[in-house]
């Protein structure tokens, strides 16, 4: 079990930092960053690359390893593994250094990796020891040994002058409170607020493929509570929901005392500092038991355990015939209540489809108020009101996009393309995402919110709010 | 002034010489380090890009004195990249390295340690081991943390002498510890002497797993993922131990990170060997479930090494997600690495009850644009008809449409299925053939081709211009790849035994005979050829009876793995193993192999089909043991080849037996090879499980490494009836 490193290579497959593989030969890098490259110039797709790829030893003396990668933004964060390890720690652990990463820089870029290459490789250090084990990787803990640029800069743009000295001497006198001496891995003790805040934003995702004849073949709601706690001292926290039959399949923060909820459905946890996310579950509508087999129709055997109303329809009809095609698509929204928001509808027309004539309209209903948003003026977008198509000839997809969808109206695009082929090979759906605001599909709701302190009292503020958004697959 | 954020300009080769007398002048009048700091910081960029900094080597380690921690750790940073190829000058270091392991600061101290522990040079080993014994009773968790991992190292830079000097059983010790993190790294670290082919065997008690499970709740994720791991190295004696301890982990399921959940259903996977209570079997069954699907919510990345794994898990245990096919249906946009594995699972979870909804699905796919993809749903469709018999019908009705679209590659694979469709069904669905003949002309690749000429060889009988038709294919015969060939021959020697009055059938045999005697490069070609000739000579009824001889019926169910193969390879569950379907030892070297340890709690099932590891142990070496705490279990002796195999349960000759026969070649498929003369694709060895003592996977490739190895099969005899109770 052992992660031999991480390399983060730019946009052009070329090395920006690595970090030490000392207990590897200076070549063992390099053979997997070219399996890397190589696999990304062979591919069509670079999505299409595997995501561990094994890499064969150039010599008979060395180990073959294998190379789990993933790409954010223009980077791409590569990490051999050798031996059997677990790829999904190897990703797990990557997931973890980009999260750290973002929180260290802000954005994650070639040139902000750049910028910070000492922060980035102290943080190499601390996260993953040479032998390949994950170190600290809690941010409260991290905060201690490597400290943030933001905080650095901050600094010195106040005083003007060089603070690190200060800072770094204050490591040596102040170990009183030194770094791991909590008890909880996620919090370090200490913590101070002037206001004392806990903010839980209830996010939930809808996914879906949808038949040609509107049925949905698989649909399933995942759900994430994200918390933001700005609590001073140890609070202990204890959140109930009047409704937590509908939560299942619960992932919970390592915060969170497992027994406690599996007995009573109560999460109580102390929570890291700043921002974590508490739990991930998918919602249920149908809690009970599925019936037993034997009264399992066909159709009950495979009705998914979420039924959600779908959030629109979409009418579409294409006609294919030699050398390109024209479509007809409606989308109209089934809410009577909530607006739909950056609604975006792409269709693959398959290889070698161009020469693109669409229109884009809006349809009747809805009446002419917008629910959410409001700022958007309507009236100067005239009948489209900001509804657009674009078209990108590399991937062969073309997008439609409109900003908000009110409650019951109707959008519709219609035009024609044409391919090079013979036979246009366009893919047989349309995916669609959307998001809504002020919104979940569970109705989750909470109960109570009891922030506990034994030595400080305070009354912190909380917040609670819920949005969606949702992917959709209407094949036609 | 060097600020962070800033720092991109240091991203330029420097020369040595120029930081030399840098770092020359910034010793005089360097307010607060700034100077030094700043040049430290281009060299750091330099190695960074790969410049050799190693010359500076003398001048940096003059900059150690500077009590500033962010100086400390570049040129910690510069010992450990160059350390170790500087054998001669590091003793300069040694007293920074003594005087820091004793600093106030406890990240100073763990720095020093770590550092040391990174230069495998003697003289830094053995001021290490000193420091080390101290660090590893540190009254800082962060020190015992970090010096846990350290002995890991010594370990590795000399294990005999790490044993001697008493670090394992301190290690040992630590798995004791109060902190967690610190219990966690202690068993990191064993973990990592024990999978070393030379190193101690690291194995659990009763005592100590319990302990290590208290710890679990206050772990991070990575140590939990330690611990958790390390439950395979305890054998339960007891099946209620085996019970007790799955009840315990079973929370962890509902952890956030997925690497913890895919460690758990291993542990958990493992355990159940040793259970017998099918109540809680069934339950734990369900419980994986859902964490397996919720890791389908995750990134493209996470999801394949979960698809991988389901499909293992899902061979083992059926009931795990039986019911949730749907789950699996692919999206057109994911990425074709992931619809190939969920095509593969959607094919294995299909059963009569939802058959349907699956055909509908894999027939949506056969009208995708990726090709590779759809020649596999297609195939697909062919293997549910093999497969489910109640959605036969409907499946040949599917394929029927798909050769309407007259796409190419979608006829071509459709012919192949079908082909296997008619010996799976005999007299079931021969009234599709005219469909097939009429898009004969748009096969071009070897396998379709063979596949229909099988098919109008087979039914010449019933074709009525059979004659014509391969007549017409015969005119390419020379310039055919040798499967094709072979198919002609046969198929022409099948409608000679058919129509032995007719003339055509007579040319035609006489032609393609000729020809594969004394045109034919190919060796097994002529020597068909020749023996086909001299059947029909000698004898035409038996040729008849030989060359249409009743073929066995196929199945796709015999692809199923050899259960203690399948039963090994979960104990890889989450690991590079398990993506790749292949026991680690055989492709990584130096991997430990693992394997199911015999003991009274293990289910007779499992024990059954047990596979005894063959640890490859270095010829001298004694291995050594180390007791643990508690009361010495018999389950601490040291593990030898022998003592893993099954101390012979009463039914061992059985197993004997068993795994004997069916490590030999199927006798049926010996049949087939012998009398079926006429199976083009028999031309490999029908066989592929030879025995192989040395390795027991050798055969795991074919069984299951590739999505054709879900190749429909001679039906095997269900020799392991009672194996199908898959729960235990």
């Amino acid at each position: 079990m052992a992660l031999d490193g991480i390399i983060i290579l730019d946009n052009n497959g070329r090395p920006i930092i690595q970090s030490g593989f000392r207990s590897t030969t200076t070549a063992y890098p390099l053979l997997h960053i070219d399996a890397v490259n190589d696999a990304l110039q062979k591919a069509e797709r670079s999505a299409d690359v595997d995501p561990v790829i094994y890499v064969s030893s150039y010599n008979a003396a060395n180990v073959s390893s294998a190379c789990c990668h993933v790409r954010v933004g223009d980077l791409r964060f590569l990490c051999p593994v050798s031996g059997d390890v677990d790829p999904l720690l190897a990703f797990a652990f990557l997931q973890t250094f980009i999260d750290i990463l973002r929180e260290y820089l802000g954005t994650v870029s070639a040139a902000t990796v750049r910028d910070n290459f000492d922060i980035v490789y102290q943080l190499f250090e601390e996260t993953l020891d040479t032998g390949g084990h994950p170190l600290t990787t809690y941010s409260n803990a991290l905060r201690d040994i490597v400290i943030p640029p933001s905080l650095l800069n901050k600094l010195l743009s106040v005083t003007g002058t060089n603070f690190n000295s200060t800072i770094n001497s204050g490591f040596g006198a102040g170990a009183a409170i030194g770094p791991f001496s909590s008890p909880l891995p996620w919090r370090k003790t200490g913590v101070r607020y002037n206001n004392n805040e806990i903010y839980f934003d209830i996010v939930e995702h809808f996914k879906a493929i949808v038949n040609k004849n509107g049925a949905v073949v698989s649909s399933n709601v995942h759900g994430k509570i994200e918390a933001n706690a700005k609590l001073s001292g140890t609070p202990d926290c204890s959140l109930n929901f009047t409704n937590p039959q509908v939560l299942e399949d619960c992932a919970l923060h390592p915060c969170v005392r497992l027994l406690r909820w599996n007995r009573d459905k109560i999460l109580s946890f102390v929570p890291p500092d700043g921002r974590f996310t508490l739990m991930d579950y998918t919602y249920s509508s149908n809690p009970l038991p599925s019936p037993s087999p034997a009264q399992q129709s066909l159709s009950s055997v495979m009705s998914s355990r979420t039924n959600v109303a779908l959030p629109f329809t979409i009418k579409a009809i294409v006609e294919l015939e030699d050398s390109g095609g024209s479509f007809d698509v409606t989308l109209t929204s089934r809410y009577s209540t909530h607006a739909l928001e950056n609604v975006v509808a792409d269709m693959h027309l398959g290889q070698g489809a161009g020469g693109i004539r669409c229109s884009v309209s809006r349809g009747s209903g809805g009446g002419g108020f917008i629910n959410a948003g409001g700022s958007r003026n309507m009236d100067t977008f005239g009948a489209s009101s900001g509804a657009s198509w674009s078209f990108d000839a590399q991937r062969a997809v073309l997008r439609w996009e409109i900003p908000i969808v009110p409650p019951s109206s109707s959008w519709s695009m219609h035009g024609s393309f044409s391919t090079t082929n013979r036979i246009p090979r366009p893919s047989h759906a349309i995916r669609v995402h959307f998001d809504i605001s002020s919104h979940t599909y569970s109705a989750l709701k909470v109960g109570q919110l009891k922030v506990m302190n034994a030595k400080e009292n305070y009354k912190p503020f909380k917040g609670i709010r819920g949005r969606s958004s949702g992917e959709v697959e209407w094949r036609w | 002034m060097s600020q962070p954020g800033q720092d991109a300009k240091f991203f330029q080769r420097g020369k040595i010489e120029e930081f030399r007398a840098e770092l020359h002048a910034a010793e005089a009048k360097d307010k607060k380090f700034v100077k030094r700091k700043t040049v430290l910081k281009k060299i750091v960029a330099n190695i960074t890009m790969g410049t050799d900094m190693s010359p500076l080597f003398p001048d940096v380690v003059q900059c150690l004195g500077t009590p500033l921690l962010e100086i400390k750790k570049m040129v910690y940073l510069f010992l450990v990249s160059y350390g170790r190829s500087k054998p001669d000058q590091i003793h300069l270091v040694i007293p920074n390295f003594l005087q820091d392991c004793n600093d106030r600061n406890p990240l100073i101290r763990a720095l020093a340690i770590r550092t040391m522990s990174y230069i495998p040079i003697p003289v830094v080993t053995e001021a290490l081991s000193d420091n080390l014994r101290h660090a590893l009773k540190d009254r800082d968790p962060y020190v015992r943390k970090t010096a846990a991992i350290c002995v890991a190292k010594l370990y590795s830079a000399d294990p005999r002498k790490a044993e001697r000097g008493g670090f394992v059983e301190l290690l040992r010790d630590l798995m004791l510890d109060s902190n967690a993190t610190v219990v966690a790294n202690a068993v990191a670290a064993l973990s990592e002497i024990g999978d070393r082919q030379d190193g101690v065997i690291f194995k659990l008690n009763l005592a100590t797993a319990n302990k290590l499970l208290a710890a679990i709740p206050e772990s991070s994720e990575w140590g939990q993922i330690y611990i958790l791991d390390s439950l395979l190295r305890y054998v339960p004696e007891r099946h209620a131990d085996a019970e007790m301890m799955a009840e315990r982990i079973i929370v962890q399921l509902q952890h956030g990170n997925s690497a913890v959940i895919l460690t758990t259903i291993k542990a958990l996977l493992y355990l159940m060997n040793y259970m017998e209570n099918r109540q809680l079997i069934d339950y734990i069954c369900k419980k994986m479930g859902p964490p397996l699907v919720t890791l389908l919510s995750s990134g493209p990345e996470v999801q394949y090494v979960a698809l991988r794994n389901i499909l293992l898990i899902i061979q083992r245990r059926p009931t795990v997600l039986k019911n949730d096919v749907r789950v699996f249906f692919c999206k057109y946009n994911d990425p074709i690495y992931i619809k190939l594995a969920k095509l593969e699972i959607m094919y294995r979870l299909a059963r009569a009850e939802n058959a349907k909804e699956v055909l509908a699905e894999l027939q949506e796919y056969a009208s995708e644009v990726d090709l590779d993809f759809v020649r596999k749903a297609v195939r697909s469709i062919g293997r549910l008809a093999i497969k489910v018999e109640a959605a036969a019908d409907d499946c040949i009705q599917a394929l029927l449409d798909l050769i309407e679209t007259k796409v190419t590659y979608v006829v071509q694979e459709a012919v192949i299925v079908i082909k296997d469709i008619f010996r799976r069904y005999p007299g079931k669905y021969e009234g599709i053939i005219p469909n097939l003949c009429e898009n004969i002309d748009a096969l071009d690749e070897p396998e379709a081709k063979s596949s229909m000429i099988w098919i109008l060889g087979q039914y010449a009988n019933i074709i009525d211009n059979a004659d014509e038709l391969l007549d017409d294919l015969c005119y390419t015969f020379l310039e055919e790849s040798t499967e094709v060939q072979l198919a002609l021959l046969t198929a022409t020697v099948k409608l000679f035994v058919y129509k032995s009055r007719a003339d055509k059938a007579k040319e035609l045999v006489h032609k393609v005979l000729k020809w594969a005697t004394e045109e034919a490069d190919n060796p097994d070609l002529r020597d068909r050829g020749f023996m086909y000739w001299r059947m029909l000579a000698i004898n035409p009824t038996v040729a008849g009876e030989i060359v249409l001889s009743e073929k066995p019926p196929i199945t796709t169910d015999s692809d199923r793995m050899d259960r203690g193969a399948l039963d090994q390879l979960l104990l890889h569950t989450g690991t590079l193993g398990s993506v790749y379907h292949k026991n680690p030892e055989t492709f990584i070297r130096n991997a430990a192999g693992k394997a199911l340890k015999d003991s009274p709690a293990l289910n007779a099932h499992s024990r059954a089909v047990l596979i005894p590891l063959a640890r490859t142990q270095l010829p001298s070496m004694a291995p050594i043991v180390v007791t643990g705490p508690g009361p010495t279990e018999r389950s601490m002796e040291p593990q030898t080849q022998s003592s893993s195999v099954a101390p012979s349960p009463p039914s061992k000759t059985d197993n004997d037996t068993d795994l004997l026969t069916q490590s030999q070649p199927d006798p049926i498929s010996q049949n087939s090879s012998s009398n079926d003369q006429d199976e083009a694709e028999d031309d490999e060895p029908p066989h592929t499980r030879q025995t192989n003592n040395l390795d027991p996977y050798s055969n795991l490739d074919n069984a299951f490494g590739s999505y054709l190895a879900d190749e429909p099969r001679p039906m095997a005899s269900r020799r392991h009836a009672e194996e199908d109770d898959l729960l235990f």
